[in-house]
C-alpha cells in the first residue's frame, strides 16, 4: 500500500482515503480515462444516430455503459484487465455477427438502400408536367426586403405572359417585361447564382391555387405548372400517383401497384425468412452445391494436411541441434508467412502463367509436360493447394517448433532403452503428443481455409467454369466464393440481405463441422492420458 | 467517500460532455454567426442603389481568416456551396473551374479527390445522409445501381443538348430520363501491327484467314489474340455476327429479352470455337499476357481500348488503330461513357446543374478535361478537334457503339457470359450449348429476385 502512504504524504488537501479503497491518484487516473472514453463514445454516438446507423450506435452505447460500470464498481475489479479486449470483441466480432444475422432477415441491398421516410420524401419531391403544358422562360424579381419573389413568365413562342407572385397571378403583355413589379427588382442570371437564390426559388410556389407555377430545378430560367407526382397517404400507408391516380402499396419494401408495376427506389424493410426460403428453393443451390461443398471440405482438409506435414517435417529437421545455421534458416522459413497473400498469390499466378511463367517453362523444358494450372479442373485445384501450401507451412512450422521443444525428454530416453527406431518414436510418441497441443490449432486452420476467399479469388476467381449448371459456378469455387458470385450476380445488383442469409447458412455448417473436430481433438487428449 | 466519488463522477461526466461537445463548435459557431451574416444579404437589396453589393461578402472573410488557404477565402461562410467528388485526373481541372465560379458568383466550390471506383461506393454511403457531394464524376454503367437506389437527380441539358455526342447522351438515359452530362467516351478498337498486317481484315472470316496465313508463314505465334473468358472484348465479335446481350425497347435495354443465345451470338461463338479448334486462339490467356504477346511482336492483332495506349506507346512496338471487323453487319463495341451526375440529396440541384452547364460544358473546360486524360470527348466541339491518329481511330471505331447496359440485370450477365466464352476456349462445351446454357443461367438469375 505504498501508494496510499504517498498520497497521504503528498497532499495536505488530499481527501482521507480508506485503507481498502482506491487511492486518489488511481481515482483521478481512472476517471480521467473514463472521461476520455465517454467523450469519444458520446461523439461517436452523436454521429451514428445522426447518420441513422442506430444499430452500431446502440452497440457502442452498451459497451460504453459496461466499461463505466466495470471501472466504477469495485466488485467488478477482475474484469478491468480484460475489458479492453471484451469491448473490442463486442464491437468488432459480436456486433458484426449479429448485424449479419439481422441483415439476413431484411431486403437490404441495391434497390433497397434507403429508409422508408427517405424514399417517401424523394418520391414526393418528384414533379411532372401535364401533357401539352408550356415551359415558360422567366425573370425573377426580388422584394426590397429580400424575403419574397415574383416571376415574369413568358412562353417561348411569345403567345402568353404572366406576372406570378407568391399567391397571385395576373396576365401580362408578352414581350413587355416590366422594369419592376410593385417595387420588386429584377434579378439578373448572375444575381440569382450570386445570392444563393437558386435554392429558395425552387422551394417557392408562384401564382394562385388554380394556376401554380414553379421554377425548374434543372434549368435556370425555366418555369412551368409543375405538379407533385406522388403523394404519400399516411393513413393508408400508400403512395398515390397524381398523374394517373394509381395507388401503390408497400410490398416487401417496394411501392407496388395492383398490376405489379413498382416505384423505384424501394426501401429497407424486414422481410422475415424470405431470403432463407429463396436460398432453399434456388436451383443454384441444389445441383452444384454438393460439388462445391465437397471441394470446400477437400480444399480445407488438404490445406491443413499439406501445410501441417511440411511444417512438421521442417520443424523436426530444424530441431536437430546438429543443423547448421539453425536460427538463421528458421527465421528465413517464416518469410512466406510475413508476406501478405495479396502479394504472394499474384506472384505465384505469374510464375505459373501458361505463356511466360517460370514454373511452366521449367516443366516444359525439363520434363516436357505442359500443365494447365488454371484451365483444367484438377490441375487448377492442385495449383491452389500448392500455393496455399507455400502460404501456410510457416505457421505450422512455427507452432510445431514450439510444441516439439516442450515435449518431455524422459519418454524418448525410455524409448531409446526399449530400442525403438526413430520412425517408431515419431509415430508413437512425437505425433500423438504433438497433436494434443496443436490439435485445436489444426481445427482453427481448417475453419480458416474453409472460408479462405482470398486465395480462391486471387488465384483464378473460381475458374474453370463448370458446364451445365443452373447458375455460374467454377470448379475451384469454395462455398464463400460461390456465395459471393450468387449474391453479387443476381439480377438486381448487390443483394446484401441474400448474401447475409447465405453467410449465416455457411456459419451454421462451419459450427457443426468445428464441433465434430473438437470432439475429435478431445478424443486425442483422452487417449493420450492413457498413454 | 462514496459521496465524494459520486460528485467527482458527476463532475467528470459533465466535463466529458463538454469535451464531447468540443469537436462540434464548427456547427454551433456558424449558427451563432448566422444572424449577423444573414443580415448582410437581406440588407443588401434595400440599398440596391449601391452598385456593388457583391463585394461585401467577398471582402469580409478575406480579412478575418488570413491563415486559411486562398481558395476558401473567396467565399463567405453562409454563401451557397457545391461539393464535387472527382478522380485525381479530373479534379485539378474542376478545381480551377470551381475557383472561377467562386470568383464570379461567390459560390463555394470544393472538389474532393477520390479514386474513380471509390466515388460510387462512397456516394452510396454518404449520399443518403445528406453529407455527400452535390456533383459526382462517374461512368454511365453506374446508373442502374445509383438510380435504382434513388441517389441521382434527373438532369436537363435544355438547348445545350446538341453540343453533346448522341451516343454519349444515350448512355446516361435510364428509364427514359437523363441522369448525367457526359464528358468522354471510351470503347475498344482493333489494334494491329502495321509491319505484319499490311491489309486490315474487314470481316472476322478475314481475320481467321489472315491468322492462318501469318502463323503458317511463321511470322507470329498468333495472328489474332484474345483473352480467355472476357465477354467485354468478345462483344464486338458477337455484334458483328448479329448477336446482342439485351434487346431494346422504348425505355432502353429490356431485361426480359436476353440475346446471349440469339442466332447471331451463337454464330459468333461458333467462329470462336473454330478459331480455338484450328489453334489460332490459345486458352488461358489473360489481359496482361494478351498485351505482352502483342508488344513482343508474337501476336499481330488484338482488341483493346484507349487505356492501353500508354503501354503500347512505351513498348515501342509499331501499332495502328482500326475499325473493328464486321461480318454479317458492322461490329458495335460497348461504349463506356463518363460524365457528371447530380445527387438527389443535393440541397441546391439547380445551382449544381447551372454550374455544370455554364462552367463545365464549355469548350475550354471540356478541352482541359480532354488534355488531362486523352479519351475521345463527348463534347462535339472538342471531339472534332482531336488530331491524335490513335484516338481518332478509337473514336471512329466507337462511332456506332452501344452504351454498355446499365440496368441492374446486367450484373447477372457478366459471370455467366464470361464462363460461356471460357468453356469454348477450354473446349469443354460446344459453342451453342455454352451460350444457350449461359442465357438460361442469366434468365434464372433475373427471374429469381
Amino acid at each position: 500500500m505504498g501508494a496510499v502512504v504517498n498520497s497521504r504524504a503528498g497532499g495536505a488537501g488530499a481527501p482521507p482515503v480508506s485503507q481498502t479503497g482506491p487511492t486518489l491518484l488511481s481515482w483521478v487516473f481512472r476517471l480521467g480515462a473514463l472521461a476520455i472514453i465517454d467523450g469519444v463514445a458520446i461523439w461517436l454516438l452523436y454521429q451514428m444516430f445522426r447518420d441513422g446507423i442506430w444499430q452500431l450506435g446502440l452497440a457502442i452505447g452498451i459497451v460504453t455503459v459496461l466499461l463505466n460500470l466495470i471501472f466504477l464498481r469495485e466488485e467488478l475489479y477482475p474484469l478491468r484487465w480484460i475489458s479492453p479486449g471484451l469491448a473490442l470483441l463486442v464491437v468488432l466480432v459480436i456486433y458484426p455477427v449479429l448485424f449479419s444475422i439481422y441483415t439476413a432477415f431484411t431486403n437490404y441491398g441495391d434497390g433497397h438502400l434507403l429508409t422508408q421516410p427517405q424514399v417517401v420524401r424523394l418520391l414526393e419531391n418528384r414533379r411532372f408536367l401535364a401533357e401539352g403544358a408550356t415551359l415558360f422562360n422567366y425573370t425573377a424579381y426580388l422584394s426590397p426586403d429580400g424575403a419574397e419573389y415574383a416571376l415574369y413568365l413568358e412562353a417561348p413562342d411569345g403567345s402568353e405572359a404572366y406576372i406570378a407572385r407568391q399567391g397571385s397571378l395576373e396576365e401580362a403583355t408578352p414581350g413587355a417585361q416590366p422594369a419592376e413589379i410593385d417595387g420588386f427588382t429584377p434579378l439578373a442570371r448572375a444575381d440569382i447564382l450570386r445570392g444563393g437564390h437558386t435554392q429558395k426559388l425552387v422551394a417557392v410556389t408562384f401564382g394562385d391555387e388554380e394556376t401554380a407555377f414553379q421554377v425548374s430545378d434543372r434549368q435556370l430560367g425555366k418555369a412551368a405548372e409543375y405538379q407533385q407526382r406522388y403523394t404519400y397517404l399516411a393513413d393508408e400507408d400508400a403512395m398515390r400517383d397524381n398523374q394517373t391516380g394509381t395507388l401503390y402499396r408497400p410490398v416487401q419494401g417496394t411501392f407496388t401497384a395492383e398490376d405489379g408495376t413498382t416505384l423505384t427506389p424501394g426501401y429497407q424493410v424486414v422481410v422475415g425468412t424470405r431470403n432463407f426460403e429463396r436460398l432453399l428453393t434456388n436451383p443454384a443451390f441444389r445441383q452444384p452445391f454438393i460439388l462445391v461443398f465437397l471441394w470446400t471440405v477437400g480444399f480445407a482438409v488438404l490445406s491443413v494436411l499439406t501445410t501441417f506435414t511440411a511444417g512438421l517435417l521442417l520443424a523436426i529437421a530444424f530441431d536437430a541441434p546438429s543443423m547448421p545455421l539453425q536460427k538463421l534458416l528458421r527465421s528465413l522459413l517464416l518469410i512466406p508467412y510475413a508476406i501478405p497473400a495479396f502479394i504472394s498469390v499474384p506472384v505465384w499466378v505469374g510464375l505459373m502463367n501458361p505463356e511466360f511463367g517460370v514454373v511452366t517453362e521449367f516443366l516444359e523444358g525439363v520434363l516436357g509436360v505442359s500443365i494447365p494450372w488454371f484451365g483444367h479442373p484438377t490441375w487448377a485445384k492442385a495449383g491452389i493447394v500448392l500455393v496455399n501450401l507455400w502460404l501456410g507451412f510457416p505457421y505450422m512450422f512455427l507452432i510445431c517448433t514450439g510444441a516439439l521443444q516442450a515435449l518431455p525428454t524422459d519418454i524418448y530416453e525410455a524409448a531409446d532403452i526399449d530400442g525403438a527406431s526413430p520412425v517408431q518414436k515419431f509415430w508413437n510418441i512425437t505425433l500423438p503428443l504433438l497433436l494434443i497441443t496443436v490439435g485445436p490449432l489444426l481445427v482453427a486452420s481448417f475453419a480458416f481455409n474453409f472460408n479462405n476467399f482470398v486465395i480462391i479469388d486471387l488465384y483464378n476467381g473460381g475458374a474453370p467454369p463448370m458446364s451445365g449448371t443452373p447458375s455460374p459456378v467454377g470448379h475451384t469455387d469454395i462455398l464463400v466464393s460461390y456465395t459471393f458470385r450468387v449474391a453479387f450476380s443476381s439480377g438486381r445488383g448487390a443483394d446484401l440481405g441474400y448474401a447475409a442469409a447465405i453467410t449465416v447458412a455457411i456459419f451454421l455448417i462451419l459450427i457443426v463441422i468445428t464441433w465434430f473436430q473438437f470432439r475429435f481433438t478431445n478424443m486425442l487428449e483422452e487417449r493420450s492420458e492413457n498413454v | 467517500m462514496k459521496n465524494r466519488a459520486l460528485i467527482l463522477i458527476s463532475v467528470l461526466m459533465v466535463l466529458s460532455l463538454v469535451l464531447a461537445a468540443c469537436p462540434a463548435p464548427a456547427q454551433p459557431a456558424p449558427e451563432a454567426a448566422a444572424p449577423a451574416a444573414e443580415a448582410a444579404p437581406t440588407e443588401a437589396p434595400a440599398v440596391e442603389a449601391d452598385p456593388e453589393p457583391t463585394e461585401a461578402p467577398a471582402a469580409e472573410p478575406t480579412a478575418v481568416p488570413t491563415e486559411e488557404p486562398m481558395a476558401e477565402s473567396e467565399c463567405a461562410a453562409d454563401a451557397p456551396s457545391l461539393t464535387i467528388w472527382a478522380d485525381e485526373t479530373r479534379s485539378p481541372v474542376l478545381r480551377s473551374v470551381g475557383d472561377a465560379f467562386t470568383a464570379e458568383f461567390g459560390v463555394c466550390v470544393s472538389v474532393a479527390e477520390k479514386g474513380f471506383g471509390d466515388i460510387r461506393d462512397d456516394f452510396k454511403v454518404a449520399g443518403p445522409t445528406g453529407e455527400g457531394p452535390d456533383i459526382i464524376i462517374g461512368a454511365h454503367d453506374w446508373l442502374g445501381e445509383l438510380v435504382s437506389n434513388g441517389l441521382l437527380a434527373e438532369m436537363d441539358l435544355g438547348d445545350r443538348d446538341a453540343e453533346f455526342l448522341d451516343a454519349a447522351k444515350q448512355g446516361f438515359f435510364y428509364d427514359g430520363a437523363l441522369y448525367g452530362m457526359p464528358y468522354a467516351t471510351e470503347n475498344v478498337a482493333l489494334i494491329y501491327n502495321p509491319e505484319i498486317v499490311t491489309e486490315v481484315p474487314t470481316t472476322w472470316t478475314g481475320v481467321t484467314e489472315l491468322a492462318a496465313q501469318l502463323e503458317a508463314d511463321g511470322v507470329v505465334e498468333q495472328g489474332y489474340i484474345l483473352q480467355q473468358g472476357d465477354p467485354y472484348h468478345f462483344f464486338p465479335i458477337q455484334t458483328a455476327f448479329g448477336g446482342y446481350v439485351f434487346g431494346v425497347n422504348d425505355s432502353g435495354y429490356n431485361a426480359e429479352d436476353v440475346g446471349i443465345d440469339s442466332e447471331g451470338s451463337i454464330a459468333a461463338a461458333t467462329w470462336l470455337d473454330e478459331m480455338v479448334k484450328a489453334g489460332h486462339l490459345k486458352s488461358d490467356i489473360d489481359w496482361g499476357t494478351m498485351h505482352a504477346q502483342f508488344q513482343n511482336g508474337d501476336a499481330a492483332m488484338l482488341i483493346t481500348g484507349p487505356w492501353a495506349l500508354p503501354q503500347l506507346r512505351e513498348s515501342g512496338i509499331p501499332f495502328a488503330v482500326a475499325k473493328l471487323p464486321g461480318e454479317m453487319q458492322d461490329a458495335q463495341p460497348f461504349l463506356g461513357v463518363q460524365g457528371f451526375m447530380v445527387s438527389a440529396f443535393s440541397d441546391d440541384p439547380l445551382l449544381a446543374q447551372t454550374f455544370l452547364l455554364d462552367f463545365v460544358a464549355t469548350e475550354e473546360t471540356m478541352q482541359a478535361i480532354f488534355d488531362a486524360d486523352p479519351r475521345p470527348s463527348a463534347y462535339i466541339a472538342v471531339r472534332e478537334k482531336i488530331d491524335d491518329a490513335d484516338l481518332l481511330g478509337f473514336a471512329d471505331a466507337g462511332a456506332n457503339g452501344l452504351p454498355m447496359p446499365a440496368i441492374p440485370a446486367m450484373s447477372a450477365v457478366w459471370s455467366a457470359w464470361g464462363d460461356a466464352v471460357t468453356l469454348i476456349f477450354q473446349q469443354t462445351e460446344a459453342p451453342d450449348a455454352a451460350f444457350t446454357q449461359a442465357a438460361e443461367q442469366i434468365r434464372t438469375a433475373i427471374a429469381d429476385q
